[in-house]
């Protein structure tokens, strides 16, 4: 039976899905594709053909690299896409795989095949005269041999379109595919998919130019990838795609991804061009909504940390939206919220900006999240990142199986968190440390600098050289130079003032039970820590020094929840940790009994 | 019991009672009933469960609130009172009775390390 031959080749090359054909396997070939994954070629026979322009789909590169694949075993192809490159080539990319018999128990090559020509074919022929064929992305023929039959062409018998199984595509265009089969080596496409996720504009500004660009996520039956455009395509497109709605999309370019940004299971990337189309498609109703794998909330703790995972829970508590500013100076919101699943395990999560504001927890929702970062700080936490799909009381199985649950039973459980207690000195993300363990643990000896937070006591206050005469000036607290003549002069101005402002640069030595470490305070925390401002005590200091030292004096052994930065640096030629405090509180003593409960009976499970 | 102040008193509640019959012990609970008499009122501790404190001398003034019990367990698993102090809510942060309940049963879980029972049976 010579299945390439007959009516089948036509299958293989345009329908898709659910078609198995016996192949048996008889060779392969690795091609590096630059910098992208390897891709391998391969030489399958039905028994009386050979065809060679068979490729494996970068997710089944393992069965190459495991040799599960080897020269003679009887393989079933159960899924596959066939690309019509733009010189009308056609290859046929294998999407699924599975190996009948191995090599060891068939007895050599099967029958005598010979490569498949269009001699044998059926039906009209519409395409031109073959062109030499060469496999399209081989750099070198190091296999002549195995391959040189086959530049005959098989090809022209697959130049005539059989009828597809995918739907149509709006306006006659090219035909549908999965996703799973997009490559770099095709532009005629079209995809049916669901968008899952959209990012807000972003925009940048550099000595190049300014741009803008948006990036969104789409799904179908076969797998995912992500979409970026830039510039006229965020002008075109943004304001059209809704998240959750279905598309046909064609004609984006293709690249491979950059896994840096993005935790999508694909190989590859699309950027929307001049070119492309994005046409709504109105009943997308069987295409996938999101495809999540979710992760029960008690198997978080043995992820790695930074893994990306899909969780879903029960929203338990929300809290406030906060606001704070980043190192980058923008304000961004930020919000935590506490979800539980059936494990009984409570985890923290936390949004950030426009999702941090919209959240409405009330009534207890589910809450389901795609590509949530895992954290280590405070035992485990998640954050949901821009590349994150936040979806509320979502239409899934999962979701109505977690809310009867709760409903029925979960409500009573008092869930046991993760994330280390919240609310003290820095909320989920906090570091909590004993000075022993700063040192024993050479916190800051890293290349970057290390937080932690600790409860200490402060034992002494250098009061000697803790004020100094500031640059008035708003924003700017660069140390003034006395002229001598009434006026200050600031070099980083490039001004003299006629007056300057006090501020404090605290050495402080802070102790607990195990160990103690002189720390910098800077103007707010040195305030915090004496219980005055900068500007009073300059003042006292310069008109009454006994009142100036007794607030030093008050200040002793008093108590407070220390967040210190710590980092290796060279004074001299002498390498010294330098601790820096971020931030002073004071010590919340129930959280502190809290935490101090929770460690002591987590040394006792030891 | 003149010198019930000067002993050393173990830390209990409510389920720790019958364990300490006949000794001296100080209780922190939560005052729930007062009987019309005024010689003896119910208390709950950090777990929500009962147990009554008995006086020798009718009470002189309102009692509610968080209340440290100082006296003997008697037979029954009452607390025959020697002396009591009111914590004050007004003043300062509410006492957390679970958070003081959850310190008692570490004390009991790791008398090796809080060897104040012993002390108290000796």
């Amino acid at each position: 039976r010579s299945l390439i031959q007959t009516k089948d080749s036509s299958d293989i090359c345009d329908t898709t899905f659910h078609l198995m054909i016996i192949f048996v396997f008889q060779h392969i070939r690795k091609i590096d594709g630059g910098n992208g994954p390897a891709r391998y070629r391969v030489l399958m026979s039905d028994g009386r053909h050979t065809m060679s322009s068979f490729m494996l789909s970068t997710q089944l590169n393992c069965m190459a690299e495991d040799n599960r694949l080897s020269p003679n075993c009887v393989c079933v192809l159960r899924r596959h896409v066939t690309n019509i490159l733009k010189d009308g080539r056609r290859v046929v990319i294998i999407l699924e795989l599975d190996v009948l018999k191995h090599a060891e128990e068939v007895a050599g090559k099967i029958g005598d095949p010979t490569p498949y020509t269009e001699g044998q074919s059926k039906g009209p022929q519409t395409a031109a005269p073959a062109p030499e064929v060469r496999a399209p992305l081989q750099p070198q023929n190091r296999n002549e041999g195995e391959c040189e039959p086959l530049n005959r062409g098989f090809n022209r018998d697959f130049g005539k379109k059989a009828p597809s199984a995918m739907p149509s595509t709006p306006g006659g265009g090219s035909k549908v595919v999965p996703i799973a089969s997009l490559n770099p080596y095709q532009s005629k496409w079209t995809v049916r998919a669901r968008i899952i996720n959209k990012s807000s504009i972003r925009t940048w500004s550099n000595t190049r130019g300014d741009g803008k660009l948006f990036s969104m996520e789409m799904v179908d039956e076969s797998g995912e990838i992500r979409v970026t455009g830039f510039n006229q395509e965020v002008d075109k497109f943004y304001s059209l795609v809704e998240v959750g709605k279905v598309y046909y999309v064609s004609k984006a370019s293709l690249k491979i991804a950059n896994k840096q940004y993005t935790s999508v299971k694909n190989d590859y990337e699309m950027t929307l061009n001049g070119e492309s189309t994005i046409i709504p498609c109105d009943d997308g109703g069987d295409v996938p909504m999101v495809q999540c794998e979710f992760v029960t909330i008690a198997d978080l703790e043995s992820r790695d940390k930074d893994a990306i995972v899909d969780v879903i829970g029960v929203c338990k508590s929300v809290d406030e939206v906060t606001r704070l500013t980043t190192k980058a100076n923008r304000e961004v919101s930020k919000r935590t919220l506490n979800l539980m699943d059936m494990s009984g395990k409570v985890v923290t999560v936390t949004l950030w900006g426009e999702e941090a504001e919209k959240f409405d927890g009330s009534g207890q929702p589910i809450v389901a999240i795609k590509a949530a970062k895992l954290s280590d700080f405070g035992g485990r936490s998640l954050s949901a990142s821009f590349s994150s799909t936040l979806m509320i009381n979502p239409d899934i199985p999962e979701a109505y199986k977690l809310r009867g649950w709760y409903d029925k039973e979960g409500h009573a459980v008092d869930g046991q968190s993760l994330t280390e207690l919240r609310g003290s000195g820095g909320g989920g993300n906090t570091n909590w440390k004993t000075l022993t363990d700063v040192k024993t643990e050479h916190l800051g000896h890293g290349e970057k600098a290390d937080y932690y937070s600790c409860i200490a006591t402060i034992v002494y206050l250098r009061k000697e050289n803790c004020l100094y005469q500031a640059c008035p000036s708003q924003d700017c607290n660069k140390k003034v130079v006395d002229q001598q003549n009434g006026m200050f002069r600031c070099e980083k101005c490039d001004r003299e003032f006629p007056n300057f402002k006090y501020r404090l640069i605290l050495s402080a030595n802070i102790a607990d039970s195990g160990d103690n470490q002189w720390v910098t305070c800077f103007q707010e925390s040195a305030e915090a820590i004496l219980g005055q401002n900068a500007a009073y005590l300059g003042q006292l200091k310069d008109s009454n020094e006994s009142a100036f030292d007794e607030v030093f004096q008050n200040a002793n052994f008093n108590t407070f929840v220390f967040r210190n930065r710590v980092k290796l640096e060279m004074y001299n030629d002498e390498s010294r940790i330098k601790a820096t405090v971020v931030d002073v509180k004071p010590v919340d003593h129930k959280d502190y009994i809290k935490r101090l409960i929770m460690n002591i009976r987590k040394l006792a499970a030891q | 019991m003149a010198g019930i102040l000067d002993v050393p008193k173990s830390r209990v509640n409510c389920s720790m009672l019958s364990q300490h019959i006949n000794r001296a012990v100080c209780f922190v609970g939560r005052v729930e009933q007062v009987h019309p008499s005024g010689k003896s009122f119910s208390v709950s501790d950090g777990e929500g469960k009962r147990a009554t404190v008995e006086l020798s001398d009718p009470l002189e003034e309102e009692l509610s609130g968080v209340v440290e019990v100082v006296g003997t367990v008697s037979a029954k698993g009452a607390i025959l009172a020697s002396c009591y102090t009111l914590l004050r809510e007004d003043k300062g942060v509410a006492f957390d009775l679970e958070l003081y309940n959850e310190a008692l049963k570490l004390v009991q879980d790791f008398p090796q390390h809080y060897p104040f029972q012993a002390a108290a049976s000796g």
